[in-house]
Protein backbone atom coordinates (compact mmCIF):
# COMPACT_ATOMS: atom_id res chain seq x y z
CA UNK A 1 0.00 0.00 0.00
CA UNK A 2 2.77 2.36 1.05
CA UNK A 3 4.68 1.50 -2.11
CA UNK A 4 1.74 2.32 -4.32
CA UNK A 5 1.02 5.65 -2.74
CA UNK A 6 4.60 6.71 -3.28
CA UNK A 7 4.37 5.96 -7.00
CA UNK A 8 1.31 8.16 -7.18
CA UNK A 9 2.89 11.27 -5.75
CA UNK A 10 6.40 11.08 -7.09
CA UNK A 11 5.46 11.13 -10.76
CA UNK A 12 8.61 11.94 -12.68
CA UNK A 13 8.67 15.44 -14.16
CA UNK A 14 8.91 14.45 -17.81
CA UNK A 15 5.77 12.39 -17.60
CA UNK A 16 3.97 15.16 -15.80
CA UNK A 17 4.93 17.75 -18.42
CA UNK A 18 3.84 15.50 -21.28
CA UNK A 19 0.51 15.05 -19.58
CA UNK A 20 0.01 18.76 -19.04
CA UNK A 21 0.87 19.44 -22.67
CA UNK A 22 -1.57 16.80 -23.86
CA UNK A 23 -4.24 18.31 -21.63
CA UNK A 24 -3.55 21.74 -23.15
CA UNK A 25 -4.00 20.41 -26.64
CA UNK A 26 -7.11 18.52 -25.64
CA UNK A 27 -8.52 21.75 -24.25
CA UNK A 28 -7.89 23.55 -27.51
CA UNK A 29 -9.52 20.80 -29.55
CA UNK A 30 -12.44 20.70 -27.18
CA UNK A 31 -12.89 24.45 -27.54
CA UNK A 32 -13.31 24.07 -31.31
CA UNK A 33 -15.62 21.11 -30.88
CA UNK A 34 -17.79 23.24 -28.62
CA UNK A 35 -17.73 25.99 -31.25
CA UNK A 36 -19.19 23.55 -33.73
CA UNK A 37 -21.74 22.35 -31.21
CA UNK A 38 -22.72 25.90 -30.32
CA UNK A 39 -23.23 26.95 -33.94
CA UNK A 40 -25.23 23.80 -34.62
CA UNK A 41 -27.51 24.50 -31.68
CA UNK A 42 -27.91 28.15 -32.72
CA UNK A 43 -28.75 27.14 -36.28
CA UNK A 44 -31.61 24.99 -35.05
CA UNK A 45 -30.17 21.46 -34.79
CA UNK A 46 -31.94 18.90 -32.64
CA UNK A 47 -30.33 18.20 -29.26
CA UNK A 48 -29.61 14.60 -30.21
CA UNK A 49 -27.74 15.72 -33.33
CA UNK A 50 -25.59 18.15 -31.35
CA UNK A 51 -24.71 15.59 -28.69
CA UNK A 52 -24.01 12.92 -31.28
CA UNK A 53 -21.76 15.21 -33.35
CA UNK A 54 -19.77 16.30 -30.29
CA UNK A 55 -19.29 12.69 -29.23
CA UNK A 56 -18.02 11.69 -32.68
CA UNK A 57 -15.75 14.73 -32.97
CA UNK A 58 -14.17 14.09 -29.57
CA UNK A 59 -13.62 10.45 -30.41
CA UNK A 60 -11.91 11.42 -33.65
CA UNK A 61 -9.67 13.84 -31.73
CA UNK A 62 -8.55 10.96 -29.52
CA UNK A 63 -10.84 10.94 -26.51
CA UNK A 64 -11.42 7.52 -25.09
CA UNK A 65 -14.62 8.47 -23.41
CA UNK A 66 -16.92 11.46 -23.98
CA UNK A 67 -19.79 12.59 -21.79
CA UNK A 68 -21.98 15.28 -23.31
CA UNK A 69 -25.01 17.00 -21.93
CA UNK A 70 -26.69 19.60 -24.04
CA UNK A 71 -29.81 21.62 -23.44
CA UNK A 72 -31.03 24.46 -25.62
CA UNK A 73 -29.03 27.06 -23.72
CA UNK A 74 -25.89 25.20 -22.62
CA UNK A 75 -23.44 22.44 -23.52
CA UNK A 76 -21.30 20.52 -21.03
CA UNK A 77 -18.60 18.12 -22.23
CA UNK A 78 -16.08 16.01 -20.36
CA UNK A 79 -13.59 13.97 -22.33
CA UNK A 80 -11.23 11.40 -20.94
CA UNK A 81 -8.10 9.66 -22.23
CA UNK A 82 -5.14 8.17 -20.33
CA UNK A 83 -2.73 10.64 -22.04
CA UNK A 84 -4.37 13.76 -20.64
CA UNK A 85 -6.81 12.65 -17.99
CA UNK A 86 -10.24 14.24 -17.78
CA UNK A 87 -10.89 17.60 -19.46
CA UNK A 88 -14.15 19.51 -19.06
CA UNK A 89 -15.55 22.57 -20.77
CA UNK A 90 -18.94 24.19 -20.68
CA UNK A 91 -20.51 26.64 -23.06
CA UNK A 92 -23.44 28.96 -22.61
CA UNK A 93 -25.47 29.17 -25.80
CA UNK A 94 -27.89 31.97 -26.59
CA UNK A 95 -29.82 33.40 -29.49
CA UNK A 96 -31.26 30.68 -31.63
CA UNK A 97 -32.17 31.46 -35.21
CA UNK A 98 -33.00 28.81 -37.76
CA UNK A 99 -30.35 28.72 -40.46
CA UNK A 100 -30.66 25.37 -42.17
CA UNK A 101 -27.97 26.14 -44.71
CA UNK A 102 -25.42 26.74 -41.98
CA UNK A 103 -26.57 23.60 -40.20
CA UNK A 104 -25.94 21.64 -43.36
CA UNK A 105 -22.43 23.09 -43.71
CA UNK A 106 -21.65 22.34 -40.06
CA UNK A 107 -22.84 18.79 -40.50
CA UNK A 108 -20.57 18.38 -43.52
CA UNK A 109 -17.65 19.86 -41.60
CA UNK A 110 -18.08 17.54 -38.65
CA UNK A 111 -18.21 14.57 -41.00
CA UNK A 112 -15.07 15.78 -42.74
CA UNK A 113 -13.25 16.14 -39.43
CA UNK A 114 -14.18 12.60 -38.46
CA UNK A 115 -13.07 11.02 -41.75
CA UNK A 116 -10.11 13.20 -42.73
CA UNK A 117 -8.82 14.08 -39.24
CA UNK A 118 -8.46 17.81 -39.94
CA UNK A 119 -5.85 19.71 -37.94
CA UNK A 120 -6.77 22.45 -35.49
CA UNK A 121 -5.86 25.19 -37.99
CA UNK A 122 -7.85 23.61 -40.81
CA UNK A 123 -10.85 23.26 -38.53
CA UNK A 124 -10.62 26.91 -37.53
CA UNK A 125 -10.37 28.04 -41.14
CA UNK A 126 -13.38 25.93 -42.13
CA UNK A 127 -15.38 27.32 -39.19
CA UNK A 128 -14.52 30.88 -40.23
CA UNK A 129 -15.76 30.12 -43.74
CA UNK A 130 -19.05 28.86 -42.36
CA UNK A 131 -19.43 31.85 -40.06
CA UNK A 132 -18.99 34.26 -42.96
CA UNK A 133 -21.22 32.32 -45.37
CA UNK A 134 -23.70 34.85 -46.76
CA UNK A 135 -27.38 34.83 -45.85
CA UNK A 136 -30.13 35.82 -48.26
CA UNK A 137 -30.00 39.57 -48.96
CA UNK A 138 -32.44 41.85 -47.14
CA UNK A 139 -34.62 42.31 -50.24
CA UNK A 140 -35.26 38.58 -50.44
CA UNK A 141 -36.08 38.54 -46.73
CA UNK A 142 -38.70 41.26 -47.24
CA UNK A 143 -40.21 39.20 -50.03
CA UNK A 144 -40.12 36.14 -47.81
CA UNK A 145 -42.16 37.83 -45.10
CA UNK A 146 -44.66 38.99 -47.71
CA UNK A 147 -44.86 35.50 -49.23
CA UNK A 148 -45.48 33.79 -45.88
CA UNK A 149 -48.12 36.31 -44.79
CA UNK A 150 -49.98 36.24 -48.09
CA UNK A 151 -49.85 32.43 -48.32
CA UNK A 152 -51.33 31.86 -44.88
CA UNK A 153 -53.94 34.53 -45.35
CA UNK A 154 -55.14 32.56 -48.40
CA UNK A 155 -54.59 29.22 -46.69
CA UNK A 156 -56.97 30.03 -43.85
CA UNK A 157 -59.64 31.26 -46.26
CA UNK A 158 -58.92 34.96 -46.83
CA UNK A 159 -59.67 36.72 -50.10
CA UNK A 160 -57.00 37.83 -52.57
CA UNK A 161 -57.31 41.39 -51.29
CA UNK A 162 -56.74 40.17 -47.73
CA UNK A 163 -53.64 38.33 -48.89
CA UNK A 164 -52.25 41.46 -50.52
CA UNK A 165 -52.84 43.51 -47.37
CA UNK A 166 -51.29 40.79 -45.22
CA UNK A 167 -48.26 40.62 -47.50
CA UNK A 168 -47.71 44.38 -47.28
CA UNK A 169 -47.99 44.33 -43.50
CA UNK A 170 -45.51 41.43 -43.50
CA UNK A 171 -42.96 43.68 -45.22
CA UNK A 172 -43.48 46.39 -42.61
CA UNK A 173 -43.04 43.83 -39.83
CA UNK A 174 -39.73 42.68 -41.31
CA UNK A 175 -38.45 46.25 -41.21
CA UNK A 176 -39.67 46.65 -37.67
CA UNK A 177 -38.15 43.35 -36.63
CA UNK A 178 -34.78 44.41 -37.97
CA UNK A 179 -34.76 47.73 -36.20
CA UNK A 180 -35.86 46.14 -32.91
CA UNK A 181 -33.19 43.45 -33.25
CA UNK A 182 -30.51 46.09 -33.68
CA UNK A 183 -31.37 47.48 -30.23
CA UNK A 184 -30.97 43.96 -28.77
CA UNK A 185 -34.31 44.02 -26.99
CA UNK A 186 -35.47 40.62 -25.79
CA UNK A 187 -37.69 38.34 -27.85
CA UNK A 188 -40.83 39.09 -25.86
CA UNK A 189 -40.61 42.86 -26.27
CA UNK A 190 -39.98 42.50 -29.98
CA UNK A 191 -42.95 40.11 -30.38
CA UNK A 192 -45.22 42.40 -28.40
CA UNK A 193 -44.36 45.45 -30.52
CA UNK A 194 -44.64 43.49 -33.79
CA UNK A 195 -48.01 42.02 -32.87
CA UNK A 196 -49.41 45.37 -31.70
CA UNK A 197 -48.37 47.04 -34.92
CA UNK A 198 -49.59 44.08 -36.98
CA UNK A 199 -53.03 44.30 -35.43
CA UNK A 200 -53.15 48.06 -35.87
CA UNK A 201 -52.17 47.93 -39.54
CA UNK A 202 -54.65 45.13 -40.24
CA UNK A 203 -57.50 47.19 -38.75
CA UNK A 204 -56.36 50.28 -40.65
CA UNK A 205 -56.14 48.53 -44.01
CA UNK A 206 -59.70 47.26 -43.66
CA UNK A 207 -60.85 50.83 -42.90
CA UNK A 208 -59.21 52.22 -46.02
CA UNK A 209 -60.71 49.41 -48.09
CA UNK A 210 -57.65 47.23 -48.64
CA UNK A 211 -58.82 43.84 -47.46
CA UNK A 212 -62.14 42.62 -46.11
CA UNK A 213 -61.55 40.83 -42.84
CA UNK A 214 -59.20 41.90 -40.07
CA UNK A 215 -58.94 38.30 -38.84
CA UNK A 216 -57.91 36.93 -42.24
CA UNK A 217 -55.29 39.62 -42.68
CA UNK A 218 -53.95 39.13 -39.16
CA UNK A 219 -53.67 35.35 -39.37
CA UNK A 220 -51.04 35.64 -42.12
CA UNK A 221 -48.93 37.92 -39.94
CA UNK A 222 -49.55 35.82 -36.86
CA UNK A 223 -48.07 32.78 -38.62
CA UNK A 224 -44.88 34.80 -39.05
CA UNK A 225 -44.61 35.52 -35.34
CA UNK A 226 -46.22 32.56 -33.58
CA UNK A 227 -43.76 29.86 -32.41
CA UNK A 228 -45.69 26.91 -33.88
CA UNK A 229 -42.56 25.20 -35.11
CA UNK A 230 -40.93 25.60 -31.71
CA UNK A 231 -43.99 24.07 -30.04
CA UNK A 232 -43.94 21.01 -32.30
CA UNK A 233 -40.19 20.60 -32.00
CA UNK A 234 -40.36 20.86 -28.23
CA UNK A 235 -42.69 17.87 -28.15
CA UNK A 236 -40.38 16.04 -30.52
CA UNK A 237 -37.47 16.74 -28.15
CA UNK A 238 -39.43 15.28 -25.27
CA UNK A 239 -40.33 12.18 -27.29
CA UNK A 240 -36.67 11.55 -28.07
CA UNK A 241 -35.72 11.68 -24.40
CA UNK A 242 -34.46 15.26 -24.17
CA UNK A 243 -37.05 16.24 -21.61
CA UNK A 244 -35.31 19.31 -20.17
CA UNK A 245 -34.76 20.94 -23.55
CA UNK A 246 -38.27 20.05 -24.58
CA UNK A 247 -39.74 21.67 -21.50
CA UNK A 248 -37.59 24.78 -21.93
CA UNK A 249 -38.66 25.25 -25.52
CA UNK A 250 -42.24 24.41 -24.66
CA UNK A 251 -42.59 27.06 -21.98
CA UNK A 252 -40.80 29.58 -24.16
CA UNK A 253 -43.23 28.89 -27.01
CA UNK A 254 -46.29 29.19 -24.78
CA UNK A 255 -45.14 32.48 -23.26
CA UNK A 256 -44.28 33.91 -26.66
CA UNK A 257 -47.68 32.88 -28.03
CA UNK A 258 -49.31 34.52 -25.05
CA UNK A 259 -47.41 37.74 -25.69
CA UNK A 260 -48.42 37.79 -29.35
CA UNK A 261 -52.08 37.11 -28.58
CA UNK A 262 -51.96 39.87 -26.01
CA UNK A 263 -50.52 42.28 -28.59
CA UNK A 264 -53.21 41.59 -31.18
CA UNK A 265 -56.00 41.50 -28.59
CA UNK A 266 -54.93 44.80 -27.01
CA UNK A 267 -55.18 46.56 -30.36
CA UNK A 268 -58.51 44.91 -31.19
CA UNK A 269 -59.90 46.14 -27.86
CA UNK A 270 -58.68 49.68 -28.51
CA UNK A 271 -60.00 50.01 -32.06
CA UNK B 1 -61.09 24.70 -56.49
CA UNK B 2 -60.84 25.41 -52.81
CA UNK B 3 -58.44 22.48 -52.46
CA UNK B 4 -56.24 23.68 -55.31
CA UNK B 5 -55.96 27.09 -53.66
CA UNK B 6 -55.10 25.52 -50.30
CA UNK B 7 -52.46 23.29 -51.87
CA UNK B 8 -50.91 26.24 -53.69
CA UNK B 9 -50.89 28.23 -50.44
CA UNK B 10 -49.35 25.28 -48.56
CA UNK B 11 -46.64 25.12 -51.21
CA UNK B 12 -45.84 28.83 -51.15
CA UNK B 13 -46.08 28.99 -47.35
CA UNK B 14 -43.54 26.19 -47.03
CA UNK B 15 -41.34 27.92 -49.55
CA UNK B 16 -41.59 31.13 -47.54
CA UNK B 17 -40.41 29.42 -44.38
CA UNK B 18 -37.70 27.57 -46.28
CA UNK B 19 -36.43 30.93 -47.52
CA UNK B 20 -36.68 32.39 -44.04
CA UNK B 21 -34.58 29.49 -42.73
CA UNK B 22 -31.95 30.02 -45.43
CA UNK B 23 -32.54 26.81 -47.39
CA UNK B 24 -30.57 27.08 -50.63
CA UNK B 25 -31.85 26.90 -54.20
CA UNK B 26 -31.68 23.23 -55.10
CA UNK B 27 -33.39 22.12 -51.91
CA UNK B 28 -35.90 24.96 -51.84
CA UNK B 29 -38.23 23.29 -54.30
CA UNK B 30 -37.92 19.89 -52.62
CA UNK B 31 -38.69 21.40 -49.22
CA UNK B 32 -41.73 23.27 -50.55
CA UNK B 33 -43.00 20.13 -52.30
CA UNK B 34 -42.85 18.44 -48.90
CA UNK B 35 -45.31 21.01 -47.57
CA UNK B 36 -47.57 20.39 -50.54
CA UNK B 37 -47.37 16.65 -49.97
CA UNK B 38 -48.22 16.97 -46.27
CA UNK B 39 -51.33 19.03 -46.98
CA UNK B 40 -52.33 16.79 -49.93
CA UNK B 41 -52.22 13.74 -47.64
CA UNK B 42 -54.27 15.61 -45.05
CA UNK B 43 -56.92 16.56 -47.63
CA UNK B 44 -56.97 13.13 -49.27
CA UNK B 45 -57.73 11.47 -45.93
CA UNK B 46 -60.71 13.77 -45.40
CA UNK B 47 -63.48 11.44 -46.63
CA UNK B 48 -62.07 8.38 -44.81
CA UNK B 49 -61.17 9.93 -41.45
CA UNK B 50 -63.17 12.89 -40.18
CA UNK B 51 -61.09 13.59 -37.04
CA UNK B 52 -58.15 15.96 -37.35
CA UNK B 53 -55.72 14.25 -34.98
CA UNK B 54 -55.24 10.94 -36.89
CA UNK B 55 -55.16 12.84 -40.16
CA UNK B 56 -52.38 15.08 -38.88
CA UNK B 57 -50.55 12.03 -37.60
CA UNK B 58 -50.65 10.23 -40.96
CA UNK B 59 -49.76 13.41 -42.87
CA UNK B 60 -46.80 13.86 -40.55
CA UNK B 61 -45.68 10.25 -41.07
CA UNK B 62 -45.88 10.78 -44.83
CA UNK B 63 -43.83 13.98 -44.78
CA UNK B 64 -41.22 12.41 -42.51
CA UNK B 65 -40.77 9.44 -44.84
CA UNK B 66 -40.43 11.95 -47.67
CA UNK B 67 -37.90 14.04 -45.71
CA UNK B 68 -35.80 11.16 -44.41
CA UNK B 69 -35.62 9.55 -47.87
CA UNK B 70 -34.64 12.82 -49.52
CA UNK B 71 -32.06 13.51 -46.83
CA UNK B 72 -30.35 10.26 -47.78
CA UNK B 73 -30.57 10.99 -51.50
CA UNK B 74 -29.22 14.55 -51.42
CA UNK B 75 -27.03 13.93 -48.33
CA UNK B 76 -28.09 16.60 -45.86
CA UNK B 77 -29.74 16.70 -42.41
CA UNK B 78 -33.35 15.50 -42.49
CA UNK B 79 -34.30 18.44 -40.24
CA UNK B 80 -34.03 20.68 -43.28
CA UNK B 81 -37.00 18.97 -44.93
CA UNK B 82 -38.93 18.10 -41.77
CA UNK B 83 -39.11 21.65 -40.40
CA UNK B 84 -40.09 23.24 -43.68
CA UNK B 85 -42.50 20.54 -44.91
CA UNK B 86 -44.39 20.49 -41.61
CA UNK B 87 -45.23 24.19 -41.94
CA UNK B 88 -48.81 23.76 -43.31
CA UNK B 89 -49.62 21.33 -40.49
CA UNK B 90 -48.14 23.41 -37.66
CA UNK B 91 -51.05 24.52 -35.44
CA UNK B 92 -49.97 28.17 -35.32
CA UNK B 93 -53.46 29.54 -35.86
CA UNK B 94 -54.86 27.21 -33.24
CA UNK B 95 -52.17 28.20 -30.75
CA UNK B 96 -52.97 31.84 -31.39
CA UNK B 97 -56.69 31.33 -30.80
CA UNK B 98 -55.96 29.48 -27.55
CA UNK B 99 -53.96 32.40 -26.22
CA UNK B 100 -56.49 34.86 -27.57
CA UNK B 101 -59.24 33.19 -25.48
CA UNK B 102 -56.89 33.26 -22.51
CA UNK B 103 -56.26 36.99 -22.89
CA UNK B 104 -60.00 37.59 -23.31
CA UNK B 105 -60.66 35.68 -20.09
CA UNK B 106 -62.75 32.96 -21.75
CA UNK B 107 -61.15 30.04 -19.95
CA UNK B 108 -63.62 27.36 -21.10
CA UNK B 109 -62.92 28.08 -24.76
CA UNK B 110 -59.23 28.48 -23.94
CA UNK B 111 -58.92 25.02 -22.40
CA UNK B 112 -60.89 23.34 -25.21
CA UNK B 113 -58.84 25.09 -27.90
CA UNK B 114 -55.64 24.53 -25.95
CA UNK B 115 -56.30 20.82 -25.67
CA UNK B 116 -56.91 20.52 -29.39
CA UNK B 117 -53.73 22.53 -30.12
CA UNK B 118 -51.72 20.21 -27.89
CA UNK B 119 -53.23 17.12 -29.48
CA UNK B 120 -52.42 18.36 -32.98
CA UNK B 121 -48.85 19.24 -32.01
CA UNK B 122 -48.52 15.84 -30.33
CA UNK B 123 -49.87 14.10 -33.44
CA UNK B 124 -47.31 15.87 -35.64
CA UNK B 125 -44.42 15.18 -33.25
CA UNK B 126 -45.39 11.53 -32.83
CA UNK B 127 -45.81 11.20 -36.58
CA UNK B 128 -42.24 12.41 -37.03
CA UNK B 129 -40.81 10.08 -34.40
CA UNK B 130 -42.12 6.83 -35.83
CA UNK B 131 -40.48 6.87 -39.29
CA UNK B 132 -37.29 8.50 -37.95
CA UNK B 133 -36.84 5.70 -35.41
CA UNK B 134 -37.50 3.08 -38.09
CA UNK B 135 -34.90 4.65 -40.38
CA UNK B 136 -32.42 4.64 -37.49
CA UNK B 137 -33.19 1.01 -36.72
CA UNK B 138 -32.57 0.00 -40.32
CA UNK B 139 -29.24 1.84 -40.27
CA UNK B 140 -28.18 0.20 -37.02
CA UNK B 141 -29.05 -3.27 -38.30
CA UNK B 142 -27.03 -2.55 -41.42
CA UNK B 143 -23.99 -1.41 -39.42
CA UNK B 144 -24.32 -4.42 -37.14
CA UNK B 145 -24.47 -6.80 -40.09
CA UNK B 146 -21.45 -5.17 -41.68
CA UNK B 147 -19.47 -5.65 -38.49
CA UNK B 148 -20.56 -9.25 -38.19
CA UNK B 149 -19.51 -9.96 -41.78
CA UNK B 150 -16.13 -8.35 -41.17
CA UNK B 151 -15.64 -10.47 -38.09
CA UNK B 152 -16.43 -13.62 -40.07
CA UNK B 153 -13.68 -12.81 -42.53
Amino acid sequence: MEQRRQSFFSADDANYLARAEAADRANEYLYRVLDIGQYMLQSGAEISRVEDSIRRLCTSFGAERTDVLSITSSIIVTIYAPQFGAVTQTRRVGGQQYDLHRLELLNQLSRRICTEYLSLEETEAALDDIRSAPQYPFGVQLLTYALISASFSLFFGGSVLDAVASGLIGVVLRYLDRSIRSTEANAFVSSLICSCLGGLLAALSVRIGLGESVDMISIGNIMLLIPGIALTNSLRDMFTGNTISGLLRFSEAILLALTIAFGFAAVAALM
Amino acid sequence: MDYVLQLAAAFSGSMGFALLFQVRRGKLLLASLGGLLAWAVYLALGPAIPQDVPRFFIASVALTIYGETLARVVKCPATLFLVTAAVPLIPGGSLYHTMRYFVAGDFTACSAQGLSTMLLALAIAAGMIVPTSLFQLVRRVRVWRQRRDELKK
